[in-house]
């Protein structure tokens, strides 16, 4: 699904942010991302967003190569990513109907099958009740749950997660792991970026450890850290 | 993925996000633009000083070429008011026989650029002069009458005034047999065709520059919208929002702003007419005049809507194609 070849990036002014980063994941995978801040993962992520593009190297989804797409033809493969954001991106003068609706407005989604959707997306990450309300009225972790039911509401094929855990207690970032994998057993390619080892170790996943921009570790297992 | 189709719940199955059938998106389309146009009210009703500030600006700058348009409209209908008395005077030979002055009335009649024409004999004319000038007194000392017979010839006038069939018309008949001379006062005429077209350049000059002006006011306002809504569009570009998604909302609040602007130009305008209309028609019945002023009228109505229309859209669609481009997720 995910297929990274030998890919570069460097910013104006000669920073290299990602080296010759090689990696496959296959559909309905679940991953961790790992590595110290500026390390790359930001830049991985961005990537996989066509935030940025490759200096050198092909970057391929689902065996096409995202080099490929044109300014714009990015909108109609971003709708097929779903992302969770670390300080989750949520508009704060919408409720959160209107903010897990906007992927399915942006999309052309009729408002009947709006509404079905978010309710269902809602229902996911347990916060139908709360659908009136302001993001401003929610605890941390309720926030991010609507950024996760945003991210997955247009169902996504690939899911990326940034620091979705960042600051939630380890009581809730169990409870957010818990949704990724529900995703992940319906199919949905999940990488999550994060630096948080005591999480990282409760869980049996894949671990890609990135050091100074290259790939240093790629495998699966208990402690990777 | 397929393996696990068969476990997805109802409101997954068949979900991928891409296949919408096209029926659904027109619907969708259809019902995003009524939500955006009603979202782009909001905006405006929220933020009322911008909004009556822009608005204002472009009701003024509406309301002064228009009401310059309407300015020399109306001394155009004016002038072809006039048109009426740009007779002709055609002076008859002295001592022309009857048959002869028969002769030249039926040839003046039979000319296809003519409407009208009344005969004046000698004697008539000296009548006339005789009860209107006071000098009657004084003719009788004279031995014979002075004046000549005369054909007044009223040109046949189809919309606006040609000068130079006109001045034709003049020709024609000056080569006529005993025609002694033909009068038309062209002078003043011409001067006011001058003064039409000059005013019809005044108004383009004025209405380029305010439309500019127009243009101006409206991108800034958008620019300002647009940066207050800087997180909303890093966010809609992030879930997939196209260009033209993005673009739509600042597009109709340009739309709005400009056909605001140009219903109270047009209130404006009409309050001033209605305002002047009761002196002008007190100064036309001076003149013993039916002349009534012309307002904007449906046409001109709508013509205005739609100059308020490609103004907001313009000067959002500069502000768009400027400041959009700058914001990208990063």
């Amino acid at each position: 699904m995910i297929q990274f070849d030998n890919l570069s990036k460097r910013y104006p002014g000669g920073f290299e942010a990602l080296r010759n980063v090689s990696f496959k994941m296959d559909a309905g995978e679940m991953a961790f991302l790992t590595g110290h801040s500026g390390a790359g993962k930001s830049t991985l992520l961005k990537l996989l967003m066509l935030m940025e593009r490759p200096t050198s190297g092909n970057l391929l989804i689902n065996g096409k190569n995202l080099n490929r797409l044109s300014n714009s033809q990015i909108p109609m493969y971003r709708r097929q990513v779903g992302v969770v954001f670390q300080n989750h991106q949520l508009l704060l003068d919408r409720s959160v109907f209107d903010n897990v609706a906007l992927p399915l407005q942006v999309s052309g989604y009729p408002a009947s099958e709006v509404g079905r959707r978010v309710r269902a997306a809602l229902d996911g990450v347990g916060l139908l009740d709360k659908e009136q309300q302001k993001p401003m009225a929610l605890s941390g972790g309720e926030q991010q749950r609507v950024g996760i039911a945003r991210a997955v509401v247009h169902k996504p094929r690939i899911l990326l997660a940034d620091e979705p855990t960042g600051n939630l207690d380890p009581q809730l970032s169990t409870e957010i792991m818990a949704l990724f994998r529900r995703f992940q057993s319906v199919g949905v390619t999940v990488l999550i970026a994060t630096h948080d080892i005591s999480l990282i170790n409760r869980m049996q996943l894949r671990i890609m450890r990135l050091e100074d921009g290259e790939l240093t570790d790629d495998g699966g297992g208990y402690g990777g850290y | 993925m397929a393996a696990t189709d068969n476990n997805r719940d109802a409101n997954q199955r068949g979900a991928s996000g891409q296949k919408l059938s096209f029926s659904h998106r027109w619907r969708g389309y259809k019902s995003h633009h009524r939500t955006t146009l009603r979202t782009s009210f909001k905006k405006m009703l929220q933020e009322p000083l911008q909004t009556i500030l822009t608005v204002m600006v472009i009701a003024i700058a509406l309301t002064l070429p228009a009401a310059l348009y309407l300015t020399v409209d109306n001394v155009q209908q004016l002038g072809s008011n006039f048109e009426s008395s740009a007779q002709i005077t055609v002076f008859v030979q002295k001592g022309a026989k009857t048959e002869a002055i028969q002769g030249l009335e039926q040839q003046l009649t039979a000319m296809p650029a003519v409407a009208s024409v009344d005969y004046i004999s000698a004697q008539q004319a000296l009548l006339e002069f005789k009860a209107l000038s006071g000098f009657g007194s004084a003719l009788r000392y004279l031995e014979d009458n002075p004046l000549p017979a005369i054909f007044l010839v009223q040109p046949r006038v189809e919309g606006e005034i040609d000068l130079g069939e006109t001045k034709k018309v003049v020709d024609a008949i000056s080569g006529l047999p005993v025609v002694e001379d033909v009068q038309i006062d062209m002078a003043w005429l011409q001067r006011l065709h001058s003064l039409i077209e000059m005013g019809h350049k005044i108004v383009l000059a004025l209405g380029i520059t305010l439309g500019i002006g127009v243009l101006l006011v409206i991108g800034n306002t958008i620019r300002l919208a647009i940066e207050s809504r800087r997180d909303e569009i890093i966010v809609v570009k992030l879930v997939g929002g196209t260009n033209a998604y993005v673009r739509r909302p600042f597009l109709y609040t340009g739309l709005l702003l400009g056909l605001l602007g140009a219903l109270i130009a047009s209130i404006m305008l009409f309050s001033c007419l209605l305002w002047m209309s009761s002196s002008i028609e007190n100064l036309a019945s001076l003149y013993q005049s039916q002349y009534r002023i012309e307002g904007l009228g449906v046409g001109g109505f709508f013509t205005l809507m739609l100059l308020g229309a490609v103004f907001g859209l313009g000067g959002a669609w500069i502000a768009v194609s400027r400041h959009l481009r700058d914001i990208e997720p990063r």
